[in-house]
């Protein structure tokens, strides 16, 4: 069912032309956001540990990359630089997760976290020539030669991504973090070390944000903390996965596709009035469809099976 | 029921993608010029985006009434249609939105949005990419250059003549009322930083020692801190750069702490209508910074001025300079005589252009400096006190609170 789809986006900027389509662009934002989605829904939804601070790693994930290229240890496209964008995020991750973790649960959790993104905010902004303060880090854009790159790199990212959390929550780790997630004490009568599996699913999920940071920062050649460390990196992994459907697989990559597509198409619409669309639409669908798009189906499929075999 | 219906909102976005990515290409005879420009439309920048906005489309509308650009390549006039794109006030979505336009929209060439970080500069490495040409202002003119775009050119002032003003209005001050304890206030901010610098330095060249200098974090709601500060330095003049939010808090506050000085000057917070509404008359005395003046004496400065008052019922210090963009860049069309970007480029460059801002010139960088100026809050109205030779006004010096 996956291959047919896969087969198309690999293929399609051989069809179309990557440096004038907007589809190449579109699925290039849309597979980034796959990528961090997919971390978010690994803490968030099989887990239950809702991160608001997504955005701290995604930035991190970024600075690393800005920083590394311009002291000249990495460079354009460089794969260490963004494997240790995401090492960096998910080392951030053990060091704040162990003791925000071992201490908070529910609203308390996604408080310290979210308390986590401003901290790293203000740091960046203070942090004179390294980080180049407000103004942030311009990168070298004369560089850039195609879009190709970037369409390749977030597919490979959103496909890894995705294959990732699937052998995850397959594992005896999926199962020990569905555990945590529906039943914490249960799990930890049962022998689970629950600390350890929320901490390690909190780090594998900065990870695949921090990958997206970098990417992103090789998109835009300009880094500063007002634009990684927004709060937007937060919010919309969580929006998507939930709109898709958190604690599943293809909920997240159902969610990233609509929520960018919905966003795109009413800013080209409603250019001085989209917020107010986009967030009624955000409600409405929340009110109606709670658990995903993706549970729709679901549903559907289940019914049909119940019906065959003869079931009211 | 609900499951189809989803399915279907699904699929139907995915159809419309699809056409986002194919719709646009069909060749059609031209019959419009589109410019596009990526605009601060919601968040943080929201206020200064309108006003951008309605400067474009006065420029749009006074030229299309004159039927347009006559465009060799296609012999004939063609009016100009603006591709107005939202950035929600955030680089990544400034880059996305241009990506857009040069893509989808198939726009001929671009107009700059607001503020470096922000708007210009990801619409400028966009631009960069596709090889679009990007004709902006709205950004500092170091980290601009130091980029060496090859596909945008920059029209703004020199930060070193703008921070100069204070000094040379501080200089031809009477003995009486010379400048003896200055403070510098500054955001800490990508334009906050390279102010600051530029106005430390310029001090010591003028012989003035600021008795106060402290950054503040953006967002800071509070200022009392830094009000006493300067109240127990006997501070007699603040230099101030901050967003309006934070310099209409700032002046109340000086107010109730009883912070009398003599002269008060702020950028980029104390220059918009929203100032003088929020503090009336306590606004009065105090400086903005600005780009233009309606009472510059260049032809259409004047009605423009008047335009916007009786659209916005208050005074603009910035609307020219955009205004004055788009001036250039419809002459710069015509004298290329074609839409291709590398040329209208060139045309720029190699052209001088009469705006309501006064004659332009760009070097071979592709930067064209204007004057800064200075205005005095004076009954609602930004007086023009710089550039000295295009005004009659002198400065006002500040009484203390309780003689006004």
């Amino acid at each position: 069912m996956l291959i047919l789809p896969m087969v198309v986006f690999a293929g399609l900027p051989f069809i179309v032309d990557s440096e004038s389509s907007y589809l190449v662009f579109f699925l290039f934002v849309t597979f980034i956001n796959i990528t961090i989605v997919q971390g978010w829904n690994l803490v968030g939804g099989y887990a239950g540990q809702v991160s608001l601070g997504q955005h701290a790693f995604f930035g991190l994930g970024a600075y690393i990359t800005a920083i590394t290229w311009l002291r000249g240890l990495t460079g354009y496209f460089d794969p260490l630089a963004m494997i240790l964008s995401g090492f960096g995020a998910a080392i951030l991750a053990i060091g704040v997760g162990i003791p925000l973790l071992s201490k908070l649960r529910g609203d308390y959790f996604a408080l310290g976290t979210l308390g986590l993104g401003e901290i790293l905010r203000v740091i960046f902004t203070q942090g004179g020539t390294l980080t180049g303060g407000s103004v942030g880090l311009l990168l070298p854009s004369r560089v850039y030669e195609s879009m190709k790159p970037y369409y390749f790199i977030s597919l490979g990212l959103a496909v890894f991504a995705t294959i990732a959390i699937y052998f995850i929550i397959k594992s005896h780790i999926g199962k020990a973090l569905i555990a945590t997630r529906d039943d914490e004490v249960a799990a930890e009568a049962s022998g689970i070390h629950t600390l350890k599996y929320k901490v390690l699913a909190f780090s594998i999920s900065a990870f695949l944000t921090g990958l997206g940071g970098s990417l992103q920062a090789y998109y835009l050649f300009h880094i500063h903390p007002a634009g990684f460390f927004s709060l937007k990196w937060a919010l919309y992994p969580i929006l998507m996965s939930i709109m898709g459907g958190a604690g599943t697989i293809l909920g997240p990559v159902i969610g990233a596709f609509f929520l960018t597509g919905v966003f795109e198409l009413v800013n080209i619409w409603l250019p001085e009035g989209h917020p107010i669309f986009s967030g009624g639409l955000i409600v409405v669908v929340m009110l109606f469809l709670p658990n995903g798009l993706i549970r729709l189906r679901l549903k559907r499929v289940i019914g049909k099976k119940g019906e065959r075999r003869g079931d009211k | 029921m609900k499951g189809k219906f989803a399915w279907y909102v699904v699929s139907l976005i995915l159809v419309l993608l699809v056409l986002m990515a194919t719709g646009a290409a069909f060749a059609k005879e031209k019959k419009e010029i589109l410019i596009g420009t990526n605009l601060p439309m919601t968040g943080i920048l929201a206020g200064v985006g309108v006003e951008q906005k309605w400067a474009y489309e006065q420029a749009v509308n006074d030229l299309n009434k004159k039927g347009g650009i006559l465009v060799k390549e296609y012999g004939k006039k063609l009016p100009v249609k603006l591709v107005v794109a939202d950035d929600e006030s955030d680089p990544g979505k400034a880059a996305a939105v241009v990506e857009r336009m040069i893509k989808m929209d198939k726009v001929d060439l671009l107009l700059g949005g607001f503020a470096a970080p922000f708007g210009v500069i990801p619409g400028c490495v966009t631009a960069e990419k596709y090889k679009k040409y990007y004709h902006t202002s709205i950004c500092l003119i170091p980290p601009w250059l130091e980029q060496k775009f090859k596909w945008s050119t920059l029209f703004f002032f020199d930060l070193g003549q703008g921070c100069d003003i204070p000094y040379q209005i501080w200089d031809s001050f009477p003995a009486s009322d010379k400048i003896t304890k200055p403070a510098l206030l500054m955001e800490d901010s990508f334009d906050g930083r390279a102010f600051s610098g530029i106005f430390r330095d310029l001090a010591k060249k003028h012989g003035y020692t600021f008795a106060l200098d402290e950054p503040w974090a953006i967002g800071q709601k509070d200022y009392s801190s830094l009000v006493v500060k300067a109240k127990s330095l006997g501070v007699d003049a603040i230099l101030i750069f901050g967003a309006d939010a934070d310099c209409i808090t700032f002046v109340r506050q000086m107010k109730e702490s009883k912070l009398n000085v003599k002269y008060m000057h702020g950028w980029k917070g104390t220059w918009a209508g929203e100032f003088w509404n929020a503090l009336g008359k306590d606004a009065q005395y105090i400086l903005c910074d600005g780009f233009w003046s309606m009472d510059f004496p260049y032809p259409g400065a004047k009605e423009l001025g008047e335009r916007y008052v009786k659209k916005f019922n208050k005074y603009s210090v910035s609307i020219g300079a955009l205004y004055g963009l788009c001036q250039i860049l419809w002459t710069a069309i015509e004298k290329a005589g074609t839409l291709d970007s590398a040329k209208v480029r060139e045309a720029v460059l190699a052209n001088e252009f009469d705006t309501v801002m006064g004659k332009v010139k760009y070097d071979k960088d592709g930067v064209a400096v204007f004057l800064s100026t200075a205005s005095q809050w004076w009954d609602g109205k930004q007086m023009l006190v710089y550039p000295f030779d295009r005004t009659t006004w002198k400065v006002k010096v500040a009484p203390p609170w309780d003689k006004r």
